[in-house]
């Protein structure tokens, strides 16, 4: 058998209804404090990938698809169970990476490379290919505050791209920016997928997509692991289930 | 709290270089605004020293350096809380994206705060020189070295103060109004730009005596002003006292971020 790259063994995820508190409200209110109550959103899942494997994760919205992906990027922890990822390194690819508004594209590109665990030396190697996919020119050097919504999401699709992770997490960007560039990403995402060195789980509602880039499906309802095995098992039913 | 210090291993490129950029991006940001570093304290003096002679009729002896310090100390520590209150909403972005343990945010802020504070500190040894040249000498010894353990528990006890605050902030929205308030009465009560022993007297001495020992702030402006106008000495005690609760303070705040920051994200 492959080496696993990814084992989620028992996982259990809750979200604790933290709403705001206001302490103004909270001395007028008779009630104070409500109990906080839990909803768990996956509800023991385990399963594995293996090193190259491109595994979808469908499910109807609400099912706990993101929260599984999320838990995976270190995002946030499972409450019960564990997430081994074998010392590989992960990044979550969507739509907008926390960039500061007031730094220019090329200081964005160095923190968001550090925060995806990359020495500064790695990203000096990958910033002028960064920088030329991202198409973004002379903008490069100019705070992002002044790019319009195409150019940052270029940036940030360029970043992730360029700055290859051995686990890659997408949930729902496959491609973006205009025509050309939508294309253009598409293409890449599918090289970057297509790459047996890399293990990949992608989150998406389009069964088209996952049909053509996908191994292995997981499929997942109202937190609880329905099935797993090879796309061409799975993806029927869940459509028939669906429709 | 080994975690802690890996995390800060880890992470420490993306603290600095996130420092060094928020700070770059401001002074590229308007024509000359780095000089309000300098400016903002300096406005701020004249202010007080308008309050303190015109008002009070009495200013402290080197009024400049002694407003200069209070006020230096304590922007510090109520532009981090401020900005801890919100600030994991405000990294927003970040936190939903990727994993950085979020205490990092607060030593981010603080790298570019101290980084101000130091810079408008320099204005302090102008003062001092102004005052030898006008006649009015100020002794300065080696005691200033003591200045070194002093910002080191304006540190530390601002980084606890601020994972706190950082916390509760993140479920208690009107936090933020309850902390101006407190920063305020905080302001007063810590002689930024009074002496707390000089001006309550008489019945109200005692009361000068405990805000000057309850308050941390408060010892260590004063004793900040006392080593560097003075060449006072430090108050070992209160200092090593000081120094074991704000250690203390700052492990337990930052298990108690390690504990909820996975559930932030759920929050905000």
């Amino acid at each position: 058998m492959a080496q696993p790259v990814i084992t989620v063994k028992d996982v259990k995820i809750r979200y604790r209804y933290l709403k705001k508190i206001s302490l103004i409200k909270s001395v007028f209110s008779l009630k104070k404090f409500a109990k906080t109550s839990y909803f768990e959103a996956v509800k023991g899942v385990s399963f594995e990938v293996e090193k190259g494997q491109i595994l979808g994760i469908v499910g109807k919205n609400g099912s706990g698809k993101s929260t599984l992906l999320r838990a995976i990027a270190g995002i946030f922890s499972a409450d019960e169970g564990t997430i081994d990822l074998h010392g590989n390194s992960v990044s979550l690819l969507s739509i907008g990476v926390g960039f500061k508004r007031a730094l220019t594209g090329r200081e964005n590109i160095y923190l968001s490379g550090m925060l995806l665990g990359f020495e500064k030396d790695k990203i000096d190697e990958k910033m002028d290919e960064i920088i030329e996919f991202s198409e973004l020119g002379e903008f490069i050097d100019r705070p992002v505050k002044t790019y319009s919504s195409g150019m940052h999401s270029k940036l940030a699709f360029s970043i992730s791209a360029i700055l290859e992770t051995e686990i890659m997490l997408i949930d729902e960007v496959l491609s973006v920016g205009d025509a050309k560039f939508k294309k253009k990403s598409f293409e890449k995402m599918k090289s970057l997928i297509k790459d047996r060195n890399r293990t990949v789980i992608i989150v998406s509602h389009s069964t088209e997509t996952l049909q053509k880039l996908c191994d292995n499906i997981l499929w997942i309802h109202e937190g609880e692991l329905k099935m797993i095995g090879p796309t061409a098992e799975v993806l029927p039913k869940y459509n028939e289930f669906m429709s | 709290m080994k975690r802690f210090f890996s995390d800060i291993k880890k992470f420490g490129n993306y603290l600095v270089y996130s420092a060094r950029s928020e700070l770059k991006a401001e002074v590229a940001g308007s024509f000359l605004s780095w000089l309000w570093w300098i400016l903002d304290p300096m406005l701020y003096m004249l202010v007080y020293s308008f309050i303190a002679i015109l008002i009070f009729n009495r200013p402290e002896p080197h009024f400049p350096v002694f407003v200069f310090v209070g006020l230096n100390c304590w922007q510090f520590f109520s532009k981090t809380l401020k900005a801890s209150v919100s600030i994991i909403s405000a990294n927003r972005g970040i936190v939903t994206k990727v994993y950085l343990p979020k205490h990092m945010f607060v030593l981010s802020k603080m790298f570019v705060l101290a980084f101000k504070m130091f810079v408008s500190f320099a204005l302090t040894a102008v003062f001092l020189v102004i005052d030898c040249v006008s006649g009015n000498p100020v002794q300065i010894t080696f005691k200033i070295l003591y200045l070194i353990p002093l910002f080191a528990l304006l540190f530390l006890g601002t980084f606890a103060v601020s994972l706190f605050v950082m916390h509760f902030g993140v479920f208690v929205e009107d936090l933020s109004n309850v902390i101006t308030v407190v920063l305020q009465l905080g302001f007063y009560v810590s002689g930024v730009f009074f002496s707390l022993e000089n001006r309550l007297t008489g019945d109200l001495a005692i009361l000068g005596k405990i805000l000057t020992n309850v308050n941390p702030l408060a010892f260590i402006m004063a004793d900040m002003r006392s080593v560097i106008i003075g060449g006072g000495e430090l108050h070992l005690v209160a200092f090593a006292v000081w120094f074991v609760i704000a250690s203390v303070a700052a492990i337990l705040g930052i298990k108690l971020i390690y504990n909820f920051e996975n559930s932030y994200v759920k929050v905000i």
